[in-house]
Formats: C-alpha cells, sequence, structure tokens
C-alpha cells in the first residue's frame, strides 16, 4: 500500500469573486465543526461483522463510502493544513474499516455485479491506496461485457467511468456519450427539476469534475447553464428546507467559473445546524433527546456534504471571460 | 365567508370571466371584442376588474390587423375613464399599482385613438426597484405589470428590465417550481417580449407547460399575448 497525496492548491479567485474574510472564515467554520462533529460519530460508520453478507449496504458501506469520498477530497484540497489532517484521519479510518481493501474483494466476490464496491475502490485507488487482491478481481469483472448493460443509469453510470478511471481500468463505455444523456448533458429545462433530478443534476457535476478537483472539465455550455440557474434552485430548496440538497447546489456553484459566492445561502445552512454542528436532512434539526442512531441517520450526510461543499467553495476556479454575474443575483429576497 | 371576502371572490369572478374573454379575443376566436361586451358596464364591479386587468382590458386592439374599437369606443372608453378615476394612484400606493395606472392610460391613448381628450395625466411611477430589488422581489413586481407587455407599450420599463433578462429568467424557474402559475404566465410574458432570454430556460415549452398545468383564465391570457404578439410557446 502507497499513499501519494498531492499539495493542496492554493485558493483561485478574481477580485469581486472573494466571499471575504468574514466568508472565508464562516466556511472553514463549517469544514471544522462538520469534521469535529463526524469523529465524535465515527462509531456510527463502523461496520457490522455481516458488512459483506446480510446487512443492508445503503446503511453500512454507503456512509462509509461517502465518508471516504468527501474526506478524501478534503484531505487533499483545503488550503488549510490543520483541516487536511482532520480530514486525513477520518479517510485513514475508512481504509482501515475495509481491512485496507481485503473487504472490498469480499464484497465483489458476493455480488459481482454490483457498482459500488468498484466506486468505493476507485476512491481509494484515487489516492494510491490499492488492494491487489481486489484489483485483480475488479479488472475481471468490469471487462466482461455483462458489465456494460449491467449499469442502467447515465449518472451513475459516470461515477462508474470515473471510478474505472481513478482505479487505472480500460473504461466500459465513453464518457461523452454517457453524459450526453444526463440532465446536465441535456440541459433539462431548468423550470422542470425536482429534487431527483437535482441530485442527478449535482452527481452528474461531481463525476465530471472528479468532486471537484478537476473543474476545467466542465464544458463552457455546462457552465453557462449553472451559472444561469444555480440560484433560482438555491432559493427554491432553501424555502424549502432542504439542506442537503441545498449543500451540493453550493458545491456545484463552487465548481462553476463566475458563480457568484452567496452569503445569504451559507449563512441559512450554517443557522440550521444542531449546537453541535449537525446538518440534518430536511427541516428543523432532531430534537434533543433523539437517539444517537437517527441523529447520525438522518445528519451524517448533509454535515459531510456541508464539510465538501465548504472546502471547494474555499478554493472556487476564477470567474469565465463571459457576461459579469448581475451584482444581486446572488440574493434569495 | 365575510362580507369582505365575498366581495373579493366577486371580483375574482368577474376579473375570470372577462380575462376568458380577451383571451379568446387574442387568439382571434369568439365575437369581435369590445370591453363593454366583455365587461357589463352596469356591473358595479366593471371599475375595479378595468382597473386590475389594467391594459390587458384594451389588448385585443393592439393585434395586427384589428380595426380598432367600432362603434363601442367610446363605451370602452368611458369604462376606462371611469376606473381611473375611481382607482387613482395615491401618495402612498404600491409602485406597482403607479405603473399598472400608467400602463392604462398610455394604453387607452394608442389604442382608443378617437378618444383623446380628457385621459388623466398619470403620476411618474417610481423606477428605483427595477435596478434595486433582489431578483426573486423583482420578478413578482414585474409579473403583475405582465399586462403592460404589449406591443409599443411600455417602452422604458421594457428597456429597464431587458436589463434584468436574467434575474426575471430566474423567477420564472422560481415559480414555476412552486406552482405560482400566473406568476410564471406572467413572467414568461415578459421575457418572450426581451430580446435575451436564455436558450437554456426552455421558454416556449414553458409557456405550454404553464398554460397546461392552470385553469385560470389569466394565465390564458398572459400565455396567449406572448403566443400572439411576441410569437413564443405557440
Amino acid at each position: 500500500m502507497t499513499t501519494t497525496r498531492q499539495a493542496a492548491p492554493a485558493p483561485h479567485r478574481e477580485p469581486g469573486e472573494e466571499p471575504g474574510a468574514g466568508g472565508n472564515e464562516l466556511l472553514d467554520v463549517l469544514v471544522d465543526e462538520s469534521l469535529q462533529w463526524t469523529e465524535r460519530h465515527l462509531d456510527s460508520f463502523r461496520l457490522p461483522p455481516e458488512a459483506t453478507t446480510t446487512a443492508d449496504p445503503n446503511l453500512t458501506l454507503k456512509p462509509l463510502g461517502e465518508l471516504a469520498e468527501l474526506t478524501g477530497m478534503i484531505a487533499s484540497c483545503h488550503p488549510l493544513p490543520a483541516l487536511r489532517a482532520r480530514a486525513e484521519r477520518l479517510f485513514a479510518y475508512t481504509w482501515q474499516e475495509t481491512r485496507e481493501g481485503d473487504l472490498l474483494a469480499e464484497l465483489v466476490r458476493g455480488e459481482p455485479q454490483a457498482g459500488y464496491p468498484v466506486e468505493l475502490y476507485g476512491v481509494f485507488a484515487r489516492a494510491g491506496l490499492r488492494n491487489a487482491a481486489a484489483e485483480k478481481l475488479i479488472r475481471t469483472t468490469t471487462a466482461l461485457r455483462g458489465w456494460q448493460v449491467a449499469q442502467d443509469d447515465h449518472t451513475r453510470t459516470l461515477s462508474m467511468l470515473n471510478a474505472e478511471a481513478r482505479i487505472g481500468l480500460r473504461p466500459h463505455a465513453e464518457f461523452g456519450a454517457v453524459l450526453a444523456h444526463t440532465g446536465l448533458g441535456r440541459l433539462s429545462e431548468p423550470w422542470f427539476l425536482d429534487c431527483r433530478t437535482a441530485y442527478g443534476l449535482t452527481h452528474d457535476v461531481f463525476h465530471v469534475t472528479d468532486w471537484g478537483r478537476e473543474r476545467t472539465r466542465l464544458a463552457p455550455s455546462a457552465a453557462e447553464y449553472l451559472r444561469l440557474w444555480l440560484p433560482a434552485w438555491v432559493a427554491g430548496w432553501l424555502e424549502e428546507e432542504s439542506w442537503d440538497l441545498v449543500g451540493e447546489l453550493l458545491a456545484v456553484a463552487a465548481c462553476v467559473p463566475g458563480a457568484p459566492f452567496d452569503p445569504v445561502a451559507w449563512r441559512r445552512l450554517a443557522d440550521a445546524r444542531t449546537p453541535d454542528g449537525a446538518l440534518t436532512e430536511r427541516g428543523a434539526p432532531p430534537v434533543p433527546g433523539t437517539g444517537t442512531a437517527e441523529v447520525f441517520r438522518a445528519c451524517y450526510h448533509s454535515t459531510l456534504v456541508l464539510a465538501f461543499a465548504a472546502t471547494l467553495a474555499r478554493t472556487t476556479p476564477a470567474p469565465a471571460p463571459t457576461p459579469a454575474p448581475t451584482p444581486d443575483s446572488e440574493a434569495t429576497g | 365567508m365575510t362580507e369582505q371576502a365575498q366581495g373579493a371572490a366577486a371580483l375574482s369572478a368577474v376579473i375570470a370571466d372577462a380575462a376568458s374573454e380577451i383571451a379568446l379575443a387574442l387568439s382571434g376566436e369568439g365575437d369581435p371584442y369590445a370591453l363593454s361586451r366583455a365587461l357589463r358596464q352596469e356591473d358595479a364591479l366593471a371599475p375595479a376588474a378595468v382597473r386590475v386587468l389594467g391594459a390587458d382590458a384594451l389588448a385585443p386592439y393592439a393585434l395586427d390587423g384589428h380595426p380598432g374599437a367600432d362603434g363601442a369606443g367610446s363605451a370602452d372608453a368611458a369604462m376606462v375613464r371611469e376606473a381611473l378615476t375611481a382607482f387613482p394612484p395615491s401618495g402612498d400606493t404600491a409602485a406597482v399599482s403607479v405603473w399598472s395606472y400608467h400602463g392604462l392610460v398610455e394604453a387607452s391613448r394608442a389604442l382608443l385613438p378617437g378618444h383623446t381628450t380628457d385621459w388623466p395625466a398619470p403620476p411618474e411611477p417610481g423606477d428605483d426597484w427595477l435596478a434595486s430589488d433582489p431578483w426573486p422581489r423583482l420578478s413578482h413586481r414585474a409579473s403583475q405589470l405582465a399586462a403592460l407587455a404589449l406591443p409599443g407599450l411600455a417602452l422604458d420599463l421594457t428597456d429597464r428590465l431587458t436589463d434584468r433578462t436574467e434575474d426575471l429568467a430566474r423567477g420564472f424557474v422560481r415559480a414555476v417550481r412552486r406552482r405560482d402559475w400566473l406568476q410564471s404566465a406572467g413572467l414568461g410574458r415578459w421575457l418572450a417580449r426581451l430580446p435575451r432570454t436564455p436558450a437554456s430556460l426552455g421558454l416556449d415549452n414553458g409557456l405550454r407547460f404553464v398554460r397546461q398545468m392552470s385553469d385560470d383564465p389569466r394565465v390564458a391570457l398572459h400565455v396567449t399575448a406572448a403566443q400572439r404578439f411576441f410569437g413564443r410557446g405557440r
């Protein structure tokens, strides 16, 4: 096993696009407190003994995979060393939970058609963490003709293609051709988005940009589409108190050159948290006295997304030389 | 239901009926249009309905090739004048109401040219909000002024709104997602008129969608106006 971490990129913004000192301060507090909350709830991410057999992967491997993906990104991209170190410890924990990849090989043997073990292995491979047995097995299954038909959702197929690229496998389909069938590729009518298709769109962006690491991969037409319509989506889902989706949309906004920083939305997310720093997916935070498991299920994803989005917003790309955003387009009225 | 609520419901019904007539006339169906036929002159609610409909009370006269008000012209002019007299803007009237009053006077001068005398001189409406309102509030106000989106009318307002095209388009997205069909249709009508509406909005499909999601005749009126006057959403 080897670890290859790239140096964290320097923040890159043009004057006028800065969240400002107060904005950066808020973003850093959000990352820090989200990661601290996650540390205090690490036991809830622990895989049960039956993780590779009878356990529901949506309650075991999905949270662990999200923890790995998002802390891996923060650990390699956040400009502050202390926050990178905090994220790195969480990321290392996820690798330990997979028994340095041995568990992934077991998962593939148990369910060779399933995509999630490959996606999860891709997260570790991206960071230079390899497991020879898992990788050999994955090379075999993903080369099958049957693998090419097993993935039916276009956004999910992008995820798989990204995982294949991270592992160094031959892609089972052409990325651009698959992207063309997604909400982002088709530039869906912005007023027709619902919650489900909005999550599809945010993940299209995450897969295209390798979770915000390669933001220049967004096509200019896609970037312009997002710049135009993100303020309307953020405002709408803030009104519905869909904090989790707003967090993902703010992460997407941070991937778009020239998308304005939206201080109102960030403040709303900050204020929606519990006193100990957890963000619930939707609506009011869990009332005091709610059981640990219930709080974890309600909050772990949004809390991680908040840390991820705030890390991306700390390092937004320079605005494209296209029409400048109007001064008040960030307001939510 | 309180007396006030009953009054409001009755006025809404009168406005809805008139909006249906106007939409029908704009789509080239129905009898030749006259405001004095769409609304009964003796109806006590007629002046309030004309004031709420604003310039749209005369919209069918703005169609290409329309002969204009026929023998009904003087009756229509009398109805408009009565509405303007009964509901003048006062010092504390909301900016939108002043704009709407202004638009009705402007439409009367342009579309009832045989009756040019003694239209009231409207006050200059406030326009700070066109630059300063955040986009959701701007969108709400602009949609309330959608009757002014008529050919040749409210050119200054149109110019000012052109500067905020992206914001109005965002307002359309938000309004459709909130299923606020009246606001959606009003904004869609403006966006049909503005020259730089972003292609990725999908305005033509959006207008058709809104029209079919709502059974409000005022929505039908805005969409029909967008189709007939500005060629969008057909």
